[in-house]
């Protein structure tokens, strides 16, 4: 009982949505069974990603050494560390929710909290959709979009740097390490 | 699956064999690790895919497009970064109904904002960033991100 609580608190949203689901079972039959279908395709086609992420997560904390990480995407990495986020980020696709785990490995590593705000916001970039914006919007459109959200990480990586303050990095460690 | 997966499992592969190579006990940890953390947030990601299911039914482009309208006030920026961040599904979705909302004479700053909103906020993911990197980081980044895809969907239509 007290696991199932405890487990409930990580995993509310398990119950949420369950309740969801009910819901709109009652008012509206077919969109549950076409949002769970849905909901299962978008599982199957991230299935490969997944798992390539929980590898490489394990991987990388067995092998990449917390310097390493500390000199390039540290602290003290500047507007480098900004760079290579970014850069990061415009390459990486599928959804974002797969690579979450990654980022907490990378932040547990002693990653600072800009890098991972920078690889989330050029996240944004799917850069196989951009021959579809350039034949719908013209390209000044689709290079102002494109080029305004690769900015975007230098915006958000500090504006959420200094929101969160200097020292959360090294706090959201500490409970990593606790769990 | 799609080549890109095989390629993306190949490649993974070839790395844990190398791994494997260097050193056997550590490419084993690393596997546990990972079965460890993937087997711990499995029951979230299957709920949190649920909810993009259900969300891509109720909330579809359609019913975005009846909503924004054809605004060209202000006030369609905003709208267009709400609905745009509420909404989720594939880029390729919102693309044509955004190139739709311009032939309807929205304004260039509604749309872009609804198509950066689109892929910049991520309100349905909320809960997955706040059990990954706590609730202050993801509604501080979630806040901000929308702040931010109406003023860059503002720059736009004062540029373009």
């Amino acid at each position: 009982m007290k696991k199932l609580v405890k487990w409930s608190k990580a995993n509310w949203l398990v119950w949420a949505v369950a309740l969801a689901y009910i819901v709109v079972a009652v008012t509206r039959p077919s969109a549950a069974g076409k949002g769970a279908l849905l909901g299962l395709q978008t599982f199957g086609e991230l299935a490969a990603t997944l798992v390539t992420v929980f590898v490489i997560v394990g991987l990388f904390q067995v092998w990449v050494s917390e310097e390493f990480v500390m000199k390039h995407l540290g602290e003290s990495s500047g507007l480098k560390g900004l760079a290579i986020g970014a850069g990061l980020g415009t390459i990486i696709h599928g959804p974002l929710v797969g690579v979450f785990p990654l980022l907490k490995a990378l932040l547990a590593k002693g990653a600072r909290t800009g890098v991972v705000v920078a690889i989330v916001s050029t996240w944004a970039i799917k850069l196989p959709m951009i021959p579809l914006e350039l034949r719908l919007f013209g390209w000044r459109f689709t290079l102002l979009r494109e080029g305004l959200l690769f900015l975007s990480a230098f915006i958000m990586a500090p504006l959420m740097e200094l929101i969160l303050g200097k020292d959360w990095g090294t706090r959201f460690r500490d409970t990593i390490e606790q769990e | 699956m799609t080549s890109t997966d095989y390629a993306l499992l190949a490649v993974t592969a070839a790395v844990v064999a190398y791994s494997a190579f260097r050193s056997g006990p550590k490419t084993k940890k690393a596997l546990r690790i990972a079965l460890k953390q993937f087997v711990n947030v499995l029951p979230f990601f299957i709920a949190v895919f649920a909810m993009i299911g259900l969300f891509e039914v109720i909330l579809t482009p359609d019913q975005i497009q009846s909503w924004l309208g054809i605004g060209q006030g202000l006030l369609a920026p905003i709208y267009a970064a709400i609905f745009g961040g509420l909404a989720t599904g594939p880029p390729a979705a919102v693309f044509p109904l955004g190139q739709y909302l311009l032939s309807q004479h929205a304004s260039i700053a509604a749309v872009a904002t609804l198509l950066i909103a689109w892929v910049a906020v991520g309100t349905i993911t909320l809960p997955a960033e706040i059990r990954f990197f706590s609730a202050r980081f993801a509604l501080s980044r979630w806040a901000l991100a929308l702040t931010l895809s109406v003023v860059l969907g503002l720059v736009m239509g004062w540029v373009l």
